[in-house]
């Protein structure tokens, strides 16, 4: 009887524990049929008592526990071992859905009658196993992280030592992290004695720049970022060099530990060559001034030394030309013959004076044109009848071939018949007695076309440059002659080219003669 | 009655030169060697026409045109300027004075005295 109230007393003992435990707990006999289960078999499985003690452990819940795995632990494993921990099943319960358990079983002999019962823990790892999984994934992600942080490091360090421009890491302390092949290369340092060094240390304090502290420790904490901040230093072993730094301060992707990116151009070159410009720039400014300047000087000088010639020009030419005229009595015929010389030499030197100014003008761009209708065909007629004395004196044939239709054109009237004066007149000059001179005339294009041609001295090819060049007279037995200013040709042409013109010059050479032709448009506009 | 002209230039020669002919051509000529006796010669004077050189030693002639504008005594005189300086330039000075001519030096002997007439109203 004390035994049998023994022997229940500690069942229910047994059966208290069975009931405090968090897990499910089966207690099974031989047969493997339910004997007993655990409050929490039945909250975790979803069964009722009535359901479940004395049922084959299989056909529980609509034989919901007929798992291949528990009857592998139950049939074959637990009567070879009696214990078993920690057998991993993971089964699909209609009611509970999919489950991962842990089963613990120990089989033990009960009472005298050495029955034997299995006690079955099941623990239900699902929750666990799935913060594991997660655990897992997570270690994997942080893994794989680790790793793209790995590769992002090479690949910025890569990156950093592909970068022309030198680049150096800091550390929150301005010590050096890391610095890029091209840093050590342009600065002359080695890796050595860089990395790990305060960054005013570097290269035996070389780096201990003003303006490079007031950067790191003044502005960039408060600006976090800086762009071209210009900074000159004298190093010790590469000389004065002029730097623009760019900086951010960034966080690194773990903890709160801030770097300091600092890229380093150096643009002394660049600034020598931008100063170099800005000095030739400078230079250039000054010569323009500078010409421009002297364009005034010898425009003022022109005008002056105009007006100085002119006055005693007009001295010479005013009272030889009174003498001449016999105003105040008669003069024998030596002394007419020398006056008159004196005022032929007076009217060629101002005639000379006229043409220089009037050369300087155009090229200093100040010939204006008085532009008028002017009736061609009259106009050239009037000119040649200007040298015909000339013509005749030197018994020359002059033909004037006039086309009919040739237009009247509009242009400068005094400038036009300048140009054709000079013209005939060199034409007379240069041909020897007996020769033929000519002028042709006749509308081409939208223009008119006048050709003034001779039998005389021609011009050499050697020459053919010279003789625009002002000055230039050809040199023959017949005309090395004081007339002539040797301006006529080349201020022709600047007057012509004035108008919207062309001039040219065509001789088969030496004493073959010569054949100026020239261009105006119907109506000409200013400039050239 | 002659007429009267007044010629103011400080160069002897032209001076000179400009007198014989307008002589010759029948004025009675008054000289002044620079723009303040020309002043008060045409003040004196009242000319029919003044022939006057630009530059002068005393001030231009344009200022000394100015002066003479201002007298209602010789406000109207003609006034024909006589320069070597024939570049546009120095016209430029001139164009603003009324009842004024221009002619360039050197001159022409032949046609001096009857340019000059021609200002004379």
């Amino acid at each position: 009887m004390f035994r049998k109230r023994t022997v229940t007393k500690s069942q229910e003992y047994s059966e208290n524990i069975i009931d405090t435990v968090r897990e499910p707990l089966i207690v099974l006999d031989q047969d493997l049929r339910v004997v007993t289960v655990s409050r929490s078999f039945y909250e975790v499985f979803k069964v009722k008592p009535k359901e479940t003690v004395g049922q084959l452990i299989y056909d529980l819940g609509n034989k919901q526990w007929d798992i291949p795995k528990l009857r592998e632990l139950l049939e074959t494993i637990l009567p070879q071992k009696a214990t078993f921990d920690n057998y991993e099943v993971e089964h699909d319960f209609a009611t509970i859905g999919r489950r991962i358990m842990l089963l613990n079983a120990r089989q033990i002999q009960r009472g005298a009658e050495k029955e034997r019962i299995i006690l079955l823990a099941i623990e239900d790892i699902t929750e666990r196993k799935e913060i594991e999984a997660g655990l897992e994934k997570t270690r994997k992600e942080l893994a794989a992280i680790k790793i793209s942080e790995d590769e992002a490091r090479e690949y910025s360090e890569s990156m950093i030592d592909t970068v022309r421009e030198p680049l150096i890491v800091l550390d929150q302390a301005l010590r050096v992290v890391t610095a890029s092949r091209s840093f050590y290369v342009v600065f002359k340092v080695k890796p050595e004695e860089t990395v790990g060094q305060l960054i005013y240390d570097l290269g035996n304090k070389q780096w201990n720049i003003p303006k490079l502290r007031e950067l790191l420790e003044t502005i960039l904490p408060q600006k976090t970022t800086f762009d071209n901040y210009e900074v000159e230093h004298d190093f010790a072993a590469i000389g004065r060099r002029i730097m623009l730094l760019n900086a951010r301060q960034i966080k690194r992707v773990s903890g709160k530990e801030r770097i300091i990116l600092l890229a380093i151009e150096d643009i002394t070159e660049r600034r020598e060559i931008e100063d170099g410009l800005e000095k030739a720039h400078e230079e250039l400014k000054e010569l323009a001034a500078e010409l421009e300047r002297t364009a005034r000087v010898k425009s003022e000088f022109l005008a002056n030394m105009s007006h100085e010639l002119r006055t005693p020009l007009n001295s010479i030419n005013g009272f030889s030309e009174v003498l001449y005229d016999e105003t105040f009595g008669p003069l024998n015929e030596k002394q007419k013959k020398y006056v008159n010389n004196v005022l032929t030499s007076g009217k060629h030197l101002l005639l000379l004076i006229n043409q220089i100014l009037d050369m300087a003008k155009v090229e200093a761009g100040k010939m204006k044109l008085a532009l008028s209708g002017l009736p061609m065909k009259c106009l050239l007629n009037e000119i040649s009848l200007l040298v015909a004395d000339m013509v005749s004196k030197k018994k020359l044939q002059m033909l004037l071939e006039i086309a009919e239709d040739l237009p009247d054109i509009e242009a400068d009237e005094l400038k036009v018949k300048e140009i054709i004066y000079n013209l005939l007149s060199n034409a007379v000059k240069f041909t020897p007695e007996g020769g033929k001179l000519g002028m042709r005339a006749k509308k081409a294009g939208s223009g008119i076309e006048v050709t003034v041609w001779d039998t005389g001295v021609g011009i050499a090819p050697e020459n053919m440059g010279k003789i625009f060049e002002g000055f230039f007279r050809v040199d023959t037995p017949y005309s090395r002659v004081t007339e002539g200013t040797g301006l006529g040709l080349p201020l022709s042409r600047k007057l012509v080219e004035l108008h919207g013109g062309k001039l040219t010059v065509e001789s088969e050479g030496l004493n073959k003669g010569a054949l100026i032709r020239f261009t105006l448009p119907i109506i000409s506009r200013e400039g050239v | 009655m002659r007429k009267k002209a007044l010629v103011v230039d400080d160069n002897g020669n032209n001076l000179m030169l400009e007198k014989d002919l307008l002589e010759v051509a029948g004025f009675e000529v008054f000289e002044a060697e620079n723009a303040s006796n020309g002043i008060a010669v045409a003040g004196r004077e009242k000319p029919d026409i003044i022939i006057m050189d630009v530059r002068l030693p005393d001030m231009r002639g344009s200022e000394a045109a100015r002066i003479l504008r201002q007298d209602k005594e010789t406000r109207d005189i003609p006034i024909v300027f006589v320069t070597a300086s024939v570049m546009t330039e120095g016209r430029e000075e001139l164009k603003n004075i009324t009842n004024t001519g221009f002619i360039g030096k050197p001159i022409n002997t032949r046609t001096f005295a009857k340019e000059i007439s021609q200002f004379i109203k």
